[in-house]
């Protein structure tokens, strides 16, 4: 096998990871404060594509910078379908809540599609053919940018709920609903704005790849599959899980892709599900629940 | 008094139908009766956007049909397109192709999914109504239907295909593959396969290796490399190509994996002559065009295209522009050529009959179609249009332009791509 070819695979893996991070960081936080699963996960980070695709048609705005105001547009949207459906069905039973959020995924993804049409697309950006060799080894700057802009927004996102007064109410909400309500946190709201900031997430990450990963409104589903992988391999609720999560799945992929076939990349990042589940049901960071 | 009370009656009743038996034939004279052409097509759903311009493509030869008197050998009967939504899914391709059935359809056309034509198949059979595939390229769809003919489980074949299948594209882009090379002077040696791992990309590229190696053209495929419909990243999938170092890229695509693929090629600056297809979706449709620009300078690929260069085909793309908001025609013209054979077999059947209208199917031998053939339209045994064919198409200056074959050549084939 030729080094270089596992090197640059191994490369592409890390880079890639990043946005499968930033994804599944915004899934896992969802999870972890309200316990609902977000099934329109995968198509909220398809409308944060098609936001940067109209802001760079529109407005000439670059999508990396450009995301910032997705992640603003896709706040707003996860709080108002957290004010308006979720919330009525936070305390009911999960079968209630997965069927609301595959209603959310369906509005979401038909709503693209009489918008945009079923046509692929891509944003144009300057980046997304910019190369940068070190030796034999190619890095792919576009990559390369929205890896560090996915590792810098998951760093805020842990320094906000770890040193803020308002990441402190969201941990209370998340750890011990009535004891934070006890103690006067306004837990509806904690709610609503912990929902906003996992659509935030997942929205800037849909931006942030929109120069590179070709989309059309039917590929929420794979997102949101690929994204409760990584959950659930790092552990769901568990952010620093969420994060290595992405990592592990995207470079097990990208390995997967030399040393087998590439159409079996994702039997590597499903196997590797399975062994979890079988080995360590709560996920590598996950506590289990008493 | 009763017996001449009786007597009017008979009287009146004699005269009413008289004078229905005389004026019917009048009336069935004077209004040239319509032939209800059944047309289903994925016209919602995430196929919506080629079953919208197939409907368009026979919506637009029934219109000429009519405008030409119709069918003459049936006292100018008209065409009437009854227009079927099959939503992107098999299932409901089969129902609606069932209602347009009992809705009075004499023929049927349509198609674009394999998978959907499938499941409409056994409605054409059990029903004895001809059914045109338009488009959808699958070998086992015809070859099905002849094979249980033959068995004798079934009397008749009703289905029959103008559209290349899969073993046709195969070879089709083998023959343009060694005519491009040998008219440019140049023998590449080494190919290397890639394909969306699906029901379209796997047996699209078995198709064409087993093509190769019949043929042995004086190339070789080194590799191929299967990939997920859905992937997010192919830079390894790419490495793994460069690491190989082909003469020529053979990709399969889908419209967004093609995007995918061909920023990829750029960015690791892989050394080819050219990139070569042996027919897939992604590579020269407008929109594909516009996002990927020089991307895909040079790209050739042997797709199912308009015959450009003829005067009626010019007449037709200018028609379907005006009604597609400036659109160019594309693989869904096939759909005005299976119009255009249907108004022929009518023409000769001088019937709705389906055993006579069968009939006229085998005996077809049709000159005119709008799209590139190898002569005209005539079916063989298995239900193949003997003729269906390709043509290599080739970006240059981001425009896709036919380069082979030559008779169908708007431009010379340039091969190997200049070195940037």
């Amino acid at each position: 096998m030729d080094p270089t070819l596992i090197g640059q695979a191994l490369l592409n893996g890390i880079l890639f990871g990043g946005v499968y991070s930033l994804m599944a960081v915004g899934l896992s936080l969802i999870f972890g404060v309200m316990r609902v699963v977000n099934f329109a996960h995968g198509d909220m980070m398809v409308w944060g594509m098609y936001l940067a695709l109209v802001l760079a048609e529109r407005a000439r705005l670059d999508p990396y910078l450009g995301f910032v105001l997705c992640a603003g547009l896709l706040f707003l949207l996860g709080a108002v379908v957290q004010r308006v459906l979720v919330d009525r069905v936070v305390d009911s039973a999960h079968e209630m809540q997965i069927l609301l959020m595959l209603g959310v995924a369906l509005v979401l993804e038909n709503t693209a599609l009489v918008i945009f049409g079923p046509d692929p697309q891509r944003v144009a950006s300057p980046l997304t053919t910019a190369t940068i060799w070190l030796g034999p080894l190619f890095v792919d700057v576009a990559r390369l940018t929205t890896f560090v802009v996915a590792i810098a927004l998951t760093i805020a996102l842990y320094l906000f709920l770890a040193r803020t007064r308002p990441g402190q109410m969201i941990r209370a909400a998340a750890d011990n609903t009535y004891g934070a309500l006890v103690v006067g946190v306004n837990v509806p709201r904690v709610y609503m704005v912990a929902f906003g900031i996992g659509a935030a997430c997942v929205g800037a990450a849909g931006a942030l790849v929109s120069a590179f990963l070709p989309f059309q409104p039917a590929s929420g589903l794979s997102a949101s599959v690929t994204s409760f992988n990584i959950v659930i391999i790092g552990g769901m609720g568990s952010l620093l899980g969420a994060f290595c999560g992405g990592l592990a799945v995207s470079i097990a992929e990208s390995l997967g892709a030399v040393f087998l076939s590439p159409s079996l990349k994702e039997l590597v990042s499903f196997s590797l599900l399975v062994l979890i589940l079988l080995f360590r049901p709560a996920g590598l960071f996950g506590r289990r629940t008493p | 008094m009763p017996t001449s009370r009786v007597s009017r009656r008979t009287l009146l009743r004699t005269a009413a139908a008289t004078t229905a038996l005389v004026a019917v034939p009048r009336l069935l004279r004077a209004q040239p009766k319509t032939i209800k052409v059944g047309a289903i097509h994925p016209v919602t759903g995430p196929l919506a956007e080629v079953g919208q311009l197939q409907r368009i493509s026979a919506q637009l030869a029934v219109d000429a049909t009519n405008a030409a008197g119709g069918i003459k050998s049936m006292a100018g009967a008209r065409l009437e397109l009854l227009t079927g939504d099959s939503e992107s899914k098999a299932e409901v391709a089969r129902t609606v192709t069932e209602r347009l059935v009992n809705d009075g359809a004499a023929v049927i056309m349509g198609g674009f999914h394999s998978g959907h034509i499938m499941a409409m198949v056994p409605v054409a059979q059990q029903r004895r109504v001809p059914f045109i595939i338009d488009i959808g390229a699958a070998d086992v769809i015809t070859r099905n239907v002849a094979q249980s003919v033959k068995e004798g489980k079934q009397k008749t074949q009703y289905v029959y295909r103008i559209f290349p299948s899969t073993s046709t594209f195969g070879a089709r882009a083998v023959q343009h593959m060694t005519g491009v090379f040998k008219e440019t002077k140049v023998s590449p040696k080494r190919v290397v396969v890639m394909y969306t791992n699906d029901a379209f990309g796997k047996p699209q590229s078995e198709s064409f290796v087993s093509a190769v190696k019949a043929a042995s053209p004086g190339f070789d495929i080194v590799e191929v490399i299967p990939y997920p419909e859905d992937a997010k990243d192919l830079s390894t999938e790419v490495s793994r190509v460069k690491a190989l170092k082909p003469d020529i890229l053979s990709p399969i695509t889908r419209p967004a994996t093609a995007i995918l693929l061909f920023q990829e090629l750029t960015r690791q600056r892989v050394d080819l002559m050219g990139v070569v297809s042996p027919g897939a979706p992604g590579m020269t449709q407008p929109r594909q065009l516009e996002i990927l620009k020089e991307h895909l300078e040079f790209v050739m690929a042997s797709v199912p295209w308009p015959n450009v260069k003829s005067p009626r085909t010019q007449r037709v793309g200018a028609e379907y522009s005006k009604r597609t908001s400036g659109k160019s025609m594309d693989e869904t013209s096939f759909s005005y050529d299976a119009i255009q054979v249907i108004a022929d077999v009518l023409e000769r059947a001088r019937s709705t009959d389906p055993d006579a209208l069968v009939e006229a199917i085998r005996k077809t031998n049709f000159n005119d179609p709008i799209m590139v053939s190898a002569g005209p339209i005539r079916f063989d045994e298995v239900g193949e249009n003997v003729s269906a064919t390709t043509a290599m198409v080739q970006i240059l200056k981001n425009k896709p332009l036919v380069v082979w074959p030559r008779d169908a050549a708007q431009a010379p084939p340039v091969f190997p791509r200049p070195r940037v």
